[in-house]
């Protein structure tokens, strides 16, 4: 396989034309993206507004330390992976495909760290409808806290999970030039996705990690 | 057979020039400032404000990902309008559903 | 070619091959529309079925014919799909995929796999429905309130749900694939104001999908989640908020209406147009409309919420909001009868369902005006007039657009003519089929005939007998296209490129049009309806 042979489908005119509508289509699906976590974030918007203290209370039981680190490798990750975009634009191949293992990297070391999180609550008895051991006057709005939690975070390491697969598939194929400096749309389709499951864990580390820390 | 359309064939277009080195590193750093940020203020008394400062300061990091890392900035314009799109119509969503919340009697716990 | 000899006319996508194996793997927007077809059609007698029973029971006061339990699951049955697997896909999916492309001048659309993919999983989502259905069905409405639908109901909610679930993502593909499509892959000369009205309505349509279905999705997963678990944000007695999933239910739902309008107006944009031989009136006034029909039409969800303990704050500006959407959906048919004036008009097929479309979105329309008004809603809430609003809008609207649509664009997609005669006959059979079905229905509601009931005080059987009577010859003008549509692809004759005397990219090609649509990409010169004056 090699970019210059990359062959222009029947229904486009020319790579350009190509481009912006993978990009555009790309761009049209984050929209839908941002909206299936949207509704999420709505949920948890309508329901902290209900429950203002236990949603502190089940905030204060997350692991802080440890979600900051999570956050720090999302963001280091995406900074990686907008490099090597960047490289194969400049015609590297070796460097860019070493970034993008470092992005893959990077994701799996997240889900790992979330697992470590997840044992922990297990332990702590904080999974709702599996092993749920609070008690006191916030335990049953801590529920609905762990639910919404347990929803977000699952649905967003799924994401973080396809993204680490399309980045190993992206590192093994730009090693084989597949990509070159005119060539390399499905690398930057790759990268859009993998900053905007970035930007979903920016919202949710306020929202789960951060709430009701003071005092 | 189908010829192509009578406007001229254009070549491989790669997108928006890249953004330099320099500008992505400053980004990140900016980010890892701002989540430094953002952890400290949330050890902070501010009653209602510790919210506000963690929502705005990761509606800065999202810009800051969305213009540099995403290259919304320099991209193609509208690519900015369906993004905004997106968040526009969860606003929508957000605002309209928490102004019944805000304003009915409130629904009263059963425990 | 060396030589000058005239070319042979070029194979048309019907003959592109045979199998069913290249019409199961093909990437032809052309064929995809007619899988679509096949589709919706096969759900749409399903779901009427369901309809006729309903309407069986409904003709006695007592609840003789079935259970009440068999009536629940019969009319929830109806509305899933009626609402999910016909309406929502059936004229974008099917005259959309078909004529977008060709109105335009592009070869094919944006991502043709993922166009293939989308009928996959309509497919799919499909047959959850009907395990559904074979299991025993459920119960719930077609609005999955909680928490009925997560505590009580002890019916087959978790296969419904996966399969509109799952049918969800085809409209959102389906929807991505428009927009890309209009973006990208317009001919040379085809400017945003020169796109024809059913283009833009498409275009529309496609941002309501793309924006509003991912909501259904998640509300649906966390409806899943409550009843597989029994933990979740909607159980009042979890603490939870039943009216929070009611606002995002409607979120997408009432925009879903909007998905099923929008469409039928862009084609009887083209029908009118066509049969009264002129310009359109106002065309920038249209494609203001059909942006702000698409724009406003998610500001107003609340309207469903009058009495479901919203804040009384919030139905107030829902309401307001709600009566501001009657302004694009009136100079829509402002513009429709102007266009008529003075027009060369013909009464053919096509013309007869677009006006049909005309006088019953109105009477559709004005209603909902009754029940965008909260004072009277109260009383009207979950009465037959709401059920008869929504028919006259998504039954004498959609089904009546998509009907002129399928006929007006047989030729091209079929390469045949039908029976004319018959074709008038069945449209005017259900124009008053339908009138005698819902309009009854109006009445009752306003008497107080409460909907979902299976029983009913005596003083209401007239009107309901009227009414199971009007959807029998309903039900027959619904059979006949089938027949005489179906007689003309064997016995009808051959269809020229341009049957009608139409204007438009897509009657400048073969009819049924070849593989890549147009032999050389056409270039536009003029906006749309460009028709003798």
């Amino acid at each position: 396989m090699n970019a210059r042979l990359h062959p222009v489908p029947e229904q486009f005119d020319d790579p350009v034309q190509q481009r912006e509508a993978a990009t555009l289509g790309m761009w049209a699906f984050l929209a839908t993206e941002i909206l299936f976590f949207g509704v999420l974030f709505a949920g948890y918007t309508l329901c902290r507004v209900r429950f203002p203290d236990a949603f502190a209370a089940g905030s204060r039981h997350t692991d802080m330390l440890l979600g900051t680190i999570e956050t720090a490798v999302l963001l280091t990750s995406s900074c990686a992976v907008a490099l090597s975009v960047r490289e194969v634009q400049l015609g590297g191949r070796q460097l860019a495909t070493a970034l993008l293992g470092i992005t893959a990297a990077l994701g799996a070391s997240f889900l790992v760290m979330h697992g470590f999180e997840y044992y922990a609550e297990y332990r702590e008895g904080l999974i709702p409808a599996v092993h749920w051991t609070q008690q006191g006057v916030y335990a049953k709005g801590m529920e609905i806290f762990y639910c919404l939690y347990y929803f977000i975070t699952l649905f967003h390491s799924l994401h973080v999970s396809i993204g680490v697969v399309l980045l190993i598939v992206m590192a093994w194929r730009t090693w084989h030039r597949a990509y070159d400096a005119r060539y390399h749309t499905p690398l930057e389709l790759t990268a859009l996705y993998w900053h905007l499951v970035d930007i979903v864990w920016i919202f949710v580390y306020p929202l789960i990690y951060l709430v009701g820390r003071a005092g | 057979m189908n010829t192509p359309a009578a406007r001229p064939q254009r070549s491989h277009g790669s997108g928006p020039r890249p953004p330099s080195l320099g500008g992505n590193l400053w980004t990140l750093l900016a980010l890892l400032v701002l989540l430094g940020l953002s952890a400290g203020s949330a050890l902070l008394e501010l009653g209602v404000f510790n919210t506000v400062a963690n929502l705005g300061i990761a509606v800065a990091k999202a810009l800051l990902v969305l213009t540099i890392f995403m290259r919304l900035k320099t991209d193609n314009a509208l690519l900015r309008i369906v993004a905004s799109a997106g968040f526009a119509w969860l606003a929508v969503m957000i605002a309209l559903a928490l102004a019944d919340v805000l304003t009915r009697a409130p629904l009263l716990a059963p425990w | 070619m060396s030589t000058v000899e005239r070319p042979a006319p070029p194979r048309s996508y019907l003959e592109e091959g045979f199998g069913l194996r290249s019409w199961l793997t093909t990437h032809d927007h052309k064929r995809i529309a007619i899988l679509y077809g096949i589709g919706i059609t096969a759900f749409f007698f399903l779901g009427g079925l369901a309809a006729a029973l309903v309407r069986l029971e409904l003709v006695t006061p007592a609840g003789d014919l079935v259970s009440a339990e068999t009536y629940n699951k019969a009319f929830t049955f109806h509305g899933v799909v009626m609402v999910w697997f016909f309406l929502i896909p059936s004229i974008p999916a099917t005259l959309g995929n078909f004529l977008l492309p060709l109105m335009i001048g592009a070869r094919d659309v944006a991502f043709p796999r993922l166009n293939l993919f989308s009928w996959y999983l309509y497919i799919v989502g499909g047959l959850f429905t009907l395990a559904c259905l074979l299991l025993g069905g459920i119960d719930t409405g077609w609005t999955f309130y909680t928490p009925f639908s997560t505590m009580f109901s002890n019916s087959h909610v978790m296969l419904a749900v996966v399969g509109v679930f799952i049918v969800g993502f085809s409209s959102i593909f389906t929807g991505l694939n428009f927009i890309v499509t209009v973006h990208t892959l317009r001919a040379p000369g085809m400017t945003w104001m020169r796109l024809p009205l059913f283009v833009w309505a498409m275009y529309a349509v496609a941002l309501v999908m793309i924006l509003a279905t991912p909501v259904l999705a998640m509300t649906l997963s966390l409806i899943a989640l409550e009843r597989l678990f029994g933990v979740g944000i909607f159980d009042p007695a979890l603490g939870g908020d039943p009216v929070l999933f009611q606002h995002f239910f409607w979120f997408y739902s009432h925009p879903a209406v909007y998905i099923m309008i929008l469409p039928a107006m862009g084609v009887v944009s083209e029908l009118i147009t066509h049969g009264a031989r002129r310009r359109i009136f106002g065309y920038q006034f249209m494609v203001w409309a059909i942006i702000g029909i698409a724009v406003v039409g998610f500001l107003v969800w609340g309207h469903h919420m009058f009495v479901a303990g919203q804040s009384m704050y919030a139905s107030i500006v829902f309401s307001i909001l709600s009566f501001i959407i009657a302004v694009p959906s009136a100079i829509k048919v402002f513009n429709w009868t102007a266009t008529l004036y003075k027009g060369d008009i013909s009464f053919d097929a096509p013309m007869l369902y677009a006006l049909g479309f005309v006088g019953l979105f109105m009477l559709g329309g004005l209603t909902g005006l009754f029940l965008a008004a909260t004072a009277l809603d109260v009383n009207l809430t979950d009465t037959y007039f709401v059920v008869a609003h929504f028919h006259y809008i998504m039954v004498g609207g959609a089904v009546m657009a998509y009907l002129g649509g399928v006929h007006y664009w047989w030729p091209k997609i079929t390469g045949r003519l039908y029976s004319e005669a018959w074709a008038r006959f069945a449209a005017i059979l259900m124009f008053f089929g339908f009138n005698l079905t819902f309009f009854p229905q109006y009445i009752l509601g306003w008497e107080g005939m409460p909907r979902r009931y299976h029983e009913y005080l005596p003083q209401y059987q007239v009107w309901n007998v009227l009414s199971s009577a009007g959807a029998t010859i309903l039900g027959v003008s619904y059979l006949l296209p089938l027949l005489y549509l179906g007689w003309s692809l064997r016995r009808g004759a051959r269809a020229g490129a341009n049957p009608w005397d139409a204007t438009g990219l897509e009657w400048q090609t073969p009819s049924p049009p070849p593989l890549h649509n147009f032999a050389q990409t056409p270039t536009v010169t003029e906006g749309p309806y460009a028709y003798r004056q």
